[in-house]
């Protein structure tokens, strides 16, 4: 493999630019593969999924470092919303059957909150909130409603679950959050997630334990405990089935860790301050945090009204946790933000959706492309169009990246038969953990390109052996032969 | 509800049965007596998992019994009820026939068995744990059960569940306060108000979510508009466990455990308490009646010698009709034969005709994919189907055979009625009393549900119970394909090939889908014909056991009347003084069993809040 290989990017650029050319008669064909065209540049599209009150509005908010998405006790979300970035900010609606119209942006403390002109929510497509922020540049975001139930038809959605293959969506990638569930159910209850603009298959979908600091009850070890939860469900086999891995994120913390203020400092500090037995009684519960008569007035700023305000922003747990780190010595609000972040699991949950997602941009929009291409191909079938079928089933059986996707998935789901931390480094060398050339070779990010030719030479010599094995069986071979070509491009990025 | 003062009575009108030689009336009172001594009051703790049921048990009787954890779960449900010493017993049940299998472990050592992480599902078969503990709470009788998490009615948990619930005497639905009631919450919520209508809401964590107000406010709006009327709980187990161990007043005040104390004690226990009463008052008034039934007509012979012969005559008429109610033919022998027939075939073919549906779905679904692919979501989907058909069937059928014994007991009352048209009881509506109040222990006794699970008396709930949950989750075990490498890995393999292999897989999986419903029509059928057996057997028993009492009650009337005649003026005087004198003896006990009624309240939500029903009932 020394030869550079085409970039799958522009090799599906070139595809859907001939089926245009082909399909130049079908007004609607051209607008549907002119509208994937241009979504081949735009940001990768993250759809936020789950169900109702699973945290998605707060984990969108923690993501994009502002309350923009409009949160609330009762469920809050009722019509798909489209974050995205943009020099000005902005909120369209989109009526069914209707012109866009452009709403007027409320805030409220930071908070934003739409006014639908006395439109009723059924009627509502989406919304689209543009919106200036170095966190939408690389992705736009989309808020789902809650999956209002589980009971309701759910053999209509079994049905759609089930129904074959993929058909394109409109995000490229979804990040799935659930609650706690017990083991026995999950794999049931959250694989039917369709959800029309999210679509999800294991090969796009991370899956978010939302709430964490709400799993272990508000104690101080809750996120560790959480995150136990997710390693768990991240070793079940049928989780890791459907989606690239689990991870635990306190929403709430995370959210208000990057939008703290400086007031909301202070008053932290202040309760810091209050003699310890005062403190761990307020902190008791919630209705005695907000409502209990302080004998001290030498109290500023700490009024009723600001611990009840406290307490919807960073809940039991936060203002536990910060107010713990305060009396550890931590003055500082910027290095409170973030340790809060830090433990919230936040910075976790990027950087798996910048190895799962961002790296693989190229190649989950190539894959949203080719549905598209395929949907319009079986559509309207007409002779000109053969080569193109072949074109795309060439491209999909080629490209190794896909080969390697699948592959992916095929280990995930239990079927192959090795050792298994083999396994496991097969699905490092096939780029599980990321699709750097180190990440794949298990080592540090800065090591030279000596040191990673060295261990990629040696990954591809055992990995031959194991394919060429008379003792290995077909399958182990078939899985070894792909690892091997996986090595063999990292050499070939190499030199 | 070990009321001592009825048991007092029992045992006063057992002594009074053999004096008057009618061991007949006996069974009745041993029977009622039996009842009565078994004092418990269950409540069923139930809830969607990581709701805090488990701690809310915990919290209640103030000690750390059923496991906690973030993670792992309830898997064996865990009954805690009172006892001298702390005492955990692990009960595994061995089938019919033989007694279930009882173990005692260390108190600490619970955790091992009943929770998911050291018993994953329930691998050791465990029935339940049963937890004995020295709690004031605890010693009227109330039993709490911690039940494993409900993932919905569609859940062979669930559905186990719902088969406990008819010989529960109240319900808790354990929700936390992080969000509003869901579908699957609500649903369940319905389907339990129809198997035991005693049911209260809790609303936990209320010490971790600032909005629970909002949330309990929301909930409040569910229940309204799905016309439920259960009360909310807002509680907080941390809070009340933290105050205990600080003897913190306030803390407590706070932590809402005062309410939910009360209604267990002044809803739950009271009201179970107060059926006690009126079932033994009722019992106790009967037997009186039938005692002084043979007096009274011998002292209204005695008293008017000239109207012997017409009182005879009526009193035979009046025997041969109570006569007939023994008979096959008479009406509510007839009500409940072909009652329990219909429905027997009625309930069958509703189970049948929900899982032929669900087959049909399921071929429809194994022909739209690929079985080696969709197996393991299509099962889950299939048994949370069969699971929920399953629950709703029982849930119907334990509605219809209630209905049925209603009916049986109207009817057999309309035929006493007409048979006893001189001898009615002093009150006029006692006889419309009585049969309501043998409704009671009637549906208790097709009270089909947990027995086992709560360990009373063994039967068929409990069998249900494993029964279902084992048949429900048998499909899990068949997985009938052997995937072959090649389909996954999307390699081309020679087209008619795939489709062989494909149409090999669609009718293995059919096959499986089939042979599974077979199983759970058979099992779950078989419960059902038992349970409608049982119930059959058991109002057939008790109402001709009454027509039988009658009968022979008249009979002695009709002999003690004749017996009349022979008596000259100056006998005749001393006898009726006599049958006055025992007239109101049996009178006198007759007016204790009154009073025992009276006793109760008669408005259960006039019992003052705080009041110790343990205190008042001494003083009767």
């Amino acid at each position: 493999m020394t030869a550079p290989r085409p970039q799958l990017g522009s090799v599906v650029r070139v595809l859907l630019r001939r089926t245009i050319e082909t399909y130049r008669d079908s007004p609607q064909a051209v607008g549907w593969l002119q509208h994937n065209l241009d979504r081949f540049d735009e940001p990768l599209r993250v759809a936020i999924a789950g169900k109702v009150k699973a945290g998605k509005s707060t984990l969108l908010n923690a993501l994009v470092g502002e309350e923009i998405a409009p949160t609330d006790a009762g469920e809050c979300t009722r019509i798909v919303t489209w974050y995205q970035d943009a020099q000005v900010p902005k909120v369209t609606m989109f009526p069914r059957g209707a012109a866009p119209r452009q709403l007027t942006i409320h805030r409220e403390q930071g908070a934003l909150s739409f006014d639908l002109q006395g439109m009723p929510v059924e009627q509502v497509d989406k919304l689209e909130v543009d919106w200036p922020s170095q966190s939408l540049r690389t992705q736009t975001l989309i808020d789902t409603p809650g999956i209002a139930s589980l009971s309701k038809d759910t053999s209509a959605r079994a049905g759609a679950f089930l129904a074959p293959d993929d058909s394109p969506s409109q995000a490229d990638a979804v990040i799935y959050l659930m609650r706690h569930l017990h083991a026995t159910d999950v794999h049931f209850l959250e694989s039917f997630y369709d959800q029309g603009v999210a679509r999800a298959t294991p090969i796009n979908t991370i899956a978010v334990l939302s709430r964490a600091d709400e799993i272990g009850v508000g104690r101080l070890d809750a996120l560790s405990s959480a995150r136990r939860i997710a390693r768990r469900y991240r070793a079940d086999d049928k989780i890791r089935g459907l989606c690239q891995t689990v991870v635990a994120v306190a929403g709430l913390l995370a959210e208000t860790g990057r939008t703290m203020r400086q007031h909301e400092f202070t008053a932290l500090s202040a309760l810091a301050g209050l003699p310890r037995a005062d403190l761990d009684s307020m902190l008791l519960s919630v209705d005695r945090f907000s409502r209990t008569e302080l004998e001290r007035p030498t109290t500023p700023g700490l009024d009723s009204e600001t611990r009840a305000r406290l307490m919807e922003r960073f809940g039991l747990f936060g203002v536990r946790l910060s107010t713990t780190l305060i009396r550890q010595g931590m003055t500082d609000p910027t290095t409170i933000a973030t340790e809060l972040v830090r433990r919230s699991g936040l910075d976790e949950l990027r950087g798996v959706l910048s190895t799962q997602f961002s790296e693989r941009r190229d190649l989950l929009k190539a894959r949203s492309a080719l549905l598209a291409v395929d949907l319009v191909l079986s559509r309207e079938p007409r002779p000109s169009a053969a080569p193109l079928t072949q074109e795309v089933e060439r491209i999909l059986a080629g490209a190794h990246e896909f080969a390697e996707l699948r592959l992916l998935s095929t280990i995930r789901s239990g079927v192959v038969k090795l050792a298994p931390e083999t396994l496991e480094e097969a699905e490092r060398l096939l780029g599980g953990d990321g699709g750097s050339a180190a990440a794949r070779l298990s080592l540090e990010p800065g090591v030279g390109p000596d040191q990673l030719r060295a261990a990629a030479l040696e990954a591809v010599t055992r990995w031959q052996r194991r394919a060429e094995s008379p003792m290995s069986s077909r399958a182990v071979s078939d899985v070894a032969r792909l690892v091997v070509r996986s090595c063999e491009g990292v050499l070939a990025d190499l030199s | 509800m070990g009321v001592p003062a009825a048991i007092d009575l029992v045992d006063l009108a057992l002594k009074a049965t053999t004096a008057y030689q009618r061991p007949d009336l006996g069974g009745r009172l041993q029977q009622t007596r039996k009842r009565l001594a078994d004092p418990n009051v269950r409540v069923l703790v139930v809830g969607e998992f990581k709701q805090g049921k488990s701690q809310l048990v915990n919290a209640l009787v103030n000690a750390p019994i059923c496991p906690v954890d973030d993670d792992i779960s309830t898997a064996v449900p865990t009954i805690v009820r009172h006892a001298e010493t702390t005492t955990v017993t692990l009960v595994r049940d061995r089938g019919e026939g033989s007694p279930p299998e009882r173990m005692t472990v260390a108190a600490n050592q619970l955790a091992q068995y009943v929770s998911e992480a050291g018993n994953p599902g329930n691998r050791s078969l465990l029935t339940y744990a049963e937890v004995g503990l020295p709690r004031k709470l605890l010693a009227g009788g109330l039993v709490l059960v911690d039940t494993p998490g409900v993932g919905g009615l569609g859940s062979a948990h669930g559905a186990a569940t719902m088969s406990a619930l008819p010989s529960a005497d109240a319900v808790l639905l354990v929700s936390d306060a992080a969000q509003e009631y869901t579908g699957p919450e609500l649903e369940f919520l319905g389907a339990a108000l129809k198997l035991c209508p005693n049911v209260a809401c809790v609303l936990t964590k209320t010490d971790l979510y600032p909005h629970w107000r909002r949330i309990m406010e929301l909930d409040r709006g569910h229940l309204g508009d799905a016309g439920v009327r259960s009360e909310i709980f807002p509680v907080s187990s941390m809070l009340r466990l933290h105050a205990a161990q600080t003897q913190d007043e306030k803390l407590m005040d706070e932590s809402g455990f005062r309410e939910l104390v009360n209604f267990l004690l002044n809803r739950v226990v009271a009201r179970a308490d107060d059926l006690d009463r009126r079932s033994t008052s009722q019992d106790v008034l009967a037997v009186c009646e039938q005692l002084a039934a043979g007096m009274r007509a011998e002292l209204t012979a005695q008293e008017n010698p000239e109207r012997i012969e017409a009182l005879v005559s009526e009193l035979t008429r009046a025997k041969s009709r109570a006569d007939d109610l023994k008979q096959r033919s008479s009406r509510w022998q007839i009500t409940l034969n072909d009652g329990v027939g219909d429905l027997q075939s009625d309930i069958d073919y509703d189970l049948r005709d929900r899982l032929r549906n669900i087959g049909r779905e399921a071929e429809q679904l194994l022909d739209d994919g690929d079985p080696a692919v969709i197996w393991d979501q299509f099962a889950e989907w299939f048994h949370q189907q069969v699971s929920s058909a399953a629950s709703a069937n029982f849930v119907w059928a334990a509605e219809r055979a209630r209905y049925l014994a209603g009916q049986v007991a109207e009817h057999f009352a309309e035929g006493a009625d007409v048979a006893l048209p001189q001898l009615r009881f002093d009150q006029s509506d006692s006889m419309a009393g009585k049969v309501n109040a043998l409704e009671q222990p009637e549906s208790e006794a097709e009270g089909i549900g947990g027995r086992l699970l709560t360990g009373m008396r063994g039967g068929y709930g409990g069998m249900l119970m494993i029964g279902m949950a084992s048949t429900l989750a048998g499909l899990a075990l068949l997985n009938p394909f052997s995937i072959g490498a090649g389909v996954l890995f999307g390699a081309k393999t020679v087209r008619d090939e795939r489709k062989r292999e494909l149409a090999r897989r669609r009718s293995e999986a059919k096959v499986a889908v089939r042979k599974h419903v077979d199983e759970v029509t058979f099992q779950v059928g078989k419960d059902s014909r038992d349970m409608l057996r049982r119930t059959q057997r058991d109002l057939r028993d008790h109402f001709s056991g009454l027509a039988e009492e009658v009968s022979t009650s008249l009979a002695g009337s009709v002999a003690a009347a004749q017996s009349a005649v022979k008596a000259t003026t100056s006998e005749r005087q001393t006898r009726i003084r006599d049958l006055k004198a025992e007239l109101a003896r049996i009178d006198g006990v007759a007016q204790r069993a009154r009073a025992l009624l009276g006793d109760a309240p008669s408005q259960l939500s006039a019992v003052p809040a705080g009041a110790d029903p343990i205190a008042s009932r001494k003083g009767l």
